[in-house]
């Protein structure tokens, strides 16, 4: 009997152990932008992405490598890398946050609305943003996804009067990560 | 002047065939272009993990022909296939992204296979716990 509730007692205390450190991570998430002008739209994705989530601190990580977006036209996708965004000399984009609204719990199944807020980094410039975000916790882990606009300008990046309308100003970006429990 | 007319028109249309062409060129396709560099998986990591910046140099946008071992098969929606190459650090990895038609019959391909791969450098993603990453975009097998 003794032996028992000791056994018990470690399971319990292994168990909790294992809650209190566990992380959510992925390299395989999804962002998508669009680009939405008056006379074209435009489209990349890059399935590449990392993302870590830490329930402990309700930190929040995110970082993509720009030259792995990949358009439709190879030409749009060169000047995307070259002209607008110049992915030698930055070639990342990251996010740096934490969870600052909305009840989450990250031991019960469910979908949480939650606040992102933290510094975006792009084209070398950062910023601090808040963004709106969905958390669905099930077996298979942590989903997130979250939707947000990107001024472009605001991230140092010009865009020539000749091409301003075939290229928003105003960037949405989605963001679509499974994130199992490391 | 009507030379001069007729010369005018030809330049136009040969700048028009040269916009349509360059508007439709197709994207870098690896399977066809030579590697301008040949690597083991563990030497393209620790090129990164030793000084990113100077690796970022070295090799952004080129032709890497990397040797490895297979560690995951993955399969993304939309036809894409990644393959990880396993690396000596437990955690770190080559990444290789695959786009159609170059990923199709690459789910047959088993973990612990020695492999060729091509393809273009986007990076590398460093984290402590995710461990480190050099991604490969718009891969193909290559021969051995």
């Amino acid at each position: 009997m003794k032996k028992i509730l000791l056994l018990m007692t470690f399971a319990l205390l292994f168990l909790g152990n294992v809650h209190a450190q566990h992380k959510y991570g992925t390299r395989q998430g999804t962002i998508t932008f669009n680009s939405e002008a008056q006379k074209e739209t435009i489209k990349a994705t890059n399935n590449t992405v990392s993302a870590v989530i830490d329930p402990k601190t309700k930190r929040v990580q995110f970082a993509v490598l720009i030259k792995g977006f990949q358009f439709k036209k190879a030409l749009m996708q060169e000047h995307f890398n070259e002209n607008y965004m110049e992915s030698s000399k930055f070639p990342k984009a990251t996010f740096k946050g934490e969870i600052v609204d909305g009840d989450i719990d990250f031991y019960q199944i469910g979908t949480y609305q939650v606040q992102v807020k933290g510094k975006l980094t792009i084209h070398g410039v950062t910023k601090e943003v808040t963004v709106p975000a969905t958390i669905t916790m099930s077996k298979d882990g942590a989903k997130a996804n979250a939707t947000f606009e990107v001024a472009v300008a605001d991230y140092g990046i010009e865009i020539p009067s000749m091409v301003k309308d075939k290229i928003a100003k105003v960037i949405t970006i989605h963001v679509d990560a499974l994130l199992p429990m490391l | 002047m009507k030379k001069i007319l007729t010369f005018g028109l030809l330049i136009a249309l040969l700048a028009g065939i040269y916009g349509y062409f360059q508007w439709n060129k197709p994207h870098k396709d690896t399977s066809k272009i030579s590697a301008d560099v040949v690597l083991d998986a563990n030497d393209l990591l620790h090129a990164f993990e030793s000084d990113e910046s100077k690796a970022n140099t070295q090799y952004l946008d080129k032709v890497i022909k990397v040797n490895g071992i297979i560690k995951q098969v993955e399969n993304n929606e939309s036809g894409k296939i990644t393959l990880i190459l396993a690396t000596d650090g437990e955690m770190s990895s080559i990444t290789c992204n695959f786009e159609p038609p170059a990923a199709k019959g690459l789910t047959q391909l088993r973990q612990g296979q020695q492999i060729s791969i091509k393809g273009l450098c986007s990076g590398a993603l460093m984290d402590d716990l995710m461990g480190n990453t050099v991604v490969l975009d718009r891969c193909s097998l290559a021969q051995k």
